[in-house]
């Protein structure tokens, strides 16, 4: 009986303060919208048009019609035209192109007299992945011009060995659809994380938790009265979320909306369970923003939001296998990327929801009935 | 007192903060539809005391009991017997009036329709009518505390603890508070109160004096004023009214038979010997041109005892640590 006493009275309470107090409201919304926006155009990895430098010292037909071939590729836009290797050099110090490409004077000559041709692509490796894909990109268009050729020499209709691709679930390949899950992901956990990390530190401050400790209250009914309004919002967030995912970044949903809502569901459980541990471990504001921040950043780098897990050293796929994020993106990728059945990712579910009842447990065992 | 009319009992009740010690062995016993004050300067450990028969702090040692039960084991017993108002404002500033009262209601067990009556009644009761759907933290001081009581009234309790109600709060409201305290009390209600003030301390029934952390003396204010400490043999105490009260206290202390003296608003509280001549006094006074002299004398004020045990503590703990 106590517990739902405490359970309704606090619901009551913890109802209209949230909806009276616009300004968190507005801070608990707001900064999940701009982060999946901001992401979800901005964490894009697909490489292109990438500034190009053209040092022509053949001027040939043949010259102009490789340098536009690669244009054509789409990977590199040519932004100027040097005169001299160190002019190039110097453009590419300069950080004016991020790809240089020499043909010497010679190369039409070569390539006609069935010789060998060489052109010389410089590419600035301070950023890994472009100059990769730029690397990439060069040498097949050589490779592909370089087979068309030798079939036409040797009288061939098709090369000795070929391998067929085929990319499931993102056929283009596209980085959002890899992205902005994750980024859901992330969002919904700074947001609900610090609403419940500050519930309990802001009744201590203000002495409105002394008040309730003379009250017969039950420590479970306090604790899921907390929960269950920030879990309503969480939701409804969650929701705006995946529309704007749906809406603006034309990322469908493969799978069933119900497995993703029972994963949204039980992954905001374990958060808000997890800020409510917190808040009975802070003595005030300050410390669990702290304490808040230093949870989440292994999130961050170690739930394979932005890293891929099975590349991570020991230790860290070891903190990673205990976050909720890691288990929340495996759930999203494989419902709505891969368009998982239930009995594919229900694994990750029994962890998750396993995880969110440890943490609620451990705030309901932890929040004591005095002061000191 | 009989062992029913007892609702609160203390037995060396204790509360250390690492090597501070908050509240050091007290013992006293609160009966039942009384007024107790508790008194003392701040920091004495008179807080302390209420959160520990509250349950919200654990004693370190001793024990205390309400109505039968232990506040360190029978916590759940204890929380619907008793009403707690702290010292600074503890309710939910986002809430308006009615919402505390809705909100403590529903915490406390009670049903939609007693929830909703209790409500009205204490508005009434408490004259909150005018502030129903104002929030909390729009409150000024004086409605602020009555709110406070209010919800700690709900449940009905059969103690209520107030820690300082009247701090920071005018003297109307302060006036009009302390009605409200003994209506409580004729309606059966025990009352446990802690104060500063002085003329709180005279209306309770029954009166502690709490100083470093110790239970100094305990008793009817009557009792406290008879206590031979306070007004020691062969001395007694007059009341003199004059003019220029300032410069007749100056005076006043350069005379034999004096053993202590101080203003009392436009007049002179004198601790004088049995032998003291009253006459001189009068002399003394016209020789600096002071008329309109007004002798006699007068039984100590709980101010006087308090001042008295204060100085006699000091005194000994200055010993103990020439001892130490």
């Amino acid at each position: 009986m106590r517990l739902i006493h405490t359970f309704v009275a606090v619901v009551y309470k913890e109802f209209i303060t949230v909806l009276r107090d616009r300004t968190t409201l507005f801070f608990m919304f707001f900064p999940p919208l701009i982060q999946i926006i901001a992401f979800g155009f901005a964490l894009d990895n697909d490489v292109k048009h990438m500034r190009t430098i053209i040092l022509d010292e053949d001027r040939s037909s043949d010259s102009r019609a490789f340098v536009d071939a690669l244009v054509s590729t789409n990977t590199f836009r040519v932004v100027g035209e040097a005169t001299s290797v160190s002019g190039l050099a110097s453009a590419m110090r300069a950080g004016d192109a991020l790809v240089g490409i020499q043909i010497p004077p010679d190369f039409s000559r070569r390539l006609r007299a069935g010789g060998n041709a060489q052109l010389q692509v410089l590419i600035d490796g301070s950023n890994s992945t472009p100059a990769l894909q730029a690397m990439n990109t060069a040498m097949g268009l050589a490779f592909r011009q370089s087979l068309g050729i030798l079939l036409r020499q040797t009288g061939r209709d098709a090369i000795p060995l070929e391998v067929r691709p085929q990319v499931l679930y993102n056929p283009s390949l596209k980085s959002p659809n890899f992205f902005v899950p994750g980024v859901i992901g992330m969002a919904l956990q700074i947001a609900t994380v610090f609403s419940t990390a500050l519930a309990l530190v802001r009744e201590r401050e203000r002495g409105t938790l002394e008040q309730l400790l003379t009250c017969p209250i039950s420590r479970w009914g306090l604790m899921l009265g907390k929960i269950v309004p920030y879990l309503l919002i969480a939701l409804l967030m969650a929701t705006s979320l995946y529309v704007i995912m749906v809406g603006v970044f034309g990322i469908p949903i493969a799978g069933s909306m119900s497995g993703l809502a029972v994963a949204t569901f039980v992954y905001v459980f374990a958060l808000l369970s997890l800020g409510l541990l917190v808040s009975t471990m802070a003595e005030n504001h300050m410390q669990a923003f702290q304490m808040t921040m230093v949870l989440m950043l292994p999130s961050i780098f170690f739930s394979g939001f932005i890293f891929p897990r099975d590349t991570m050293p020991a230790i860290f796929y070891a903190i990673s296998t205990i976050l909720p994020a890691t288990y929340f993106i495996e759930l999203v990728r494989a419902i709505i990327l891969r368009g998982a059945h239930f009995s594919e990712y229900s694994h990750h579910l029994i962890i998750l929801s396993g995880l969110g009842m440890l943490l609620f447990t451990a705030c309901s065992a932890r929040f004591r009935r005095t002061l000191g | 007192m009989k062992t029913d009319d007892v609702i609160i009992e203390c037995e060396g009740l204790t509360r250390r903060f690492g090597k501070f010690v908050a509240v050091d062995q007290v013992s006293f016993r609160v009966r039942r539809a009384s007024v107790f004050g508790l008194l003392g300067p701040n920091g004495s450990g008179k807080s302390t005391i209420i959160r520990m028969l509250c349950g919200v702090l654990r004693p370190s040692a001793g024990t205390a009991r309400i109505a039968g039960y232990d506040v360190a084991r029978d916590a759940e017993h204890i929380q619907s017997l008793i009403g707690y108002m702290s010292q600074q404002f503890s309710l939910y500033d986002e809430l308006t009036v009615h919402e505390n009262l809705t909100f403590f209601g529903r915490l406390h067990g009670l049903g939609r329709a007693r929830v909703k009556e209790r409500r009205e009644e204490l508005i009434q009761q408490l004259e909150l009518e005018p502030y129903c759907h104002v929030l909390a933290k729009r409150l000024s001081g004086g409605w602020r505390q009555r709110l406070a009581m209010a919800c700690a009234l709900l449940h009905e309790p059969q103690v209520l603890f107030l820690d300082e109600p009247t701090a920071g709060i005018d003297p109307v409201a302060r006036r009009k508070l302390w009605d409200i305290l003994f209506e409580l009390a004729s309606h059966g209600m025990t009352l446990f109160v802690t104060t500063h003030y002085m003329d709180e301390a005279e209306r309770c029934s029954q009166v502690g004096y709490i100083y470093h952390s110790k239970l100094i003396a305990i008793g009817e204010p009557d009792y406290l004023k008879s206590l031979p400490g306070v007004t020691p043999s062969g001395t007694h105490r007059l009341d003199v009214t004059c003019d220029h009260v300032t410069l007749g206290l100056r005076v006043v202390r350069t005379l034999a038979g004096v053993v202590n003296a101080t203003i009392f608003g436009q007049s002179m509280h004198l601790l004088v010997c049995d032998d003291f001549d009253e006459a001189l006094l009068r002399r003394e006074l016209a020789q600096v041109g002071i008329a309109n002299v007004d002798i006699r004398p007068i039984s100590p004020s709980l101010e006087d005892v308090f001042v008295e045990l204060t100085r006699a503590r000091m005194h000994e703990l200055e010993k103990v640590q020439l001892c130490g």
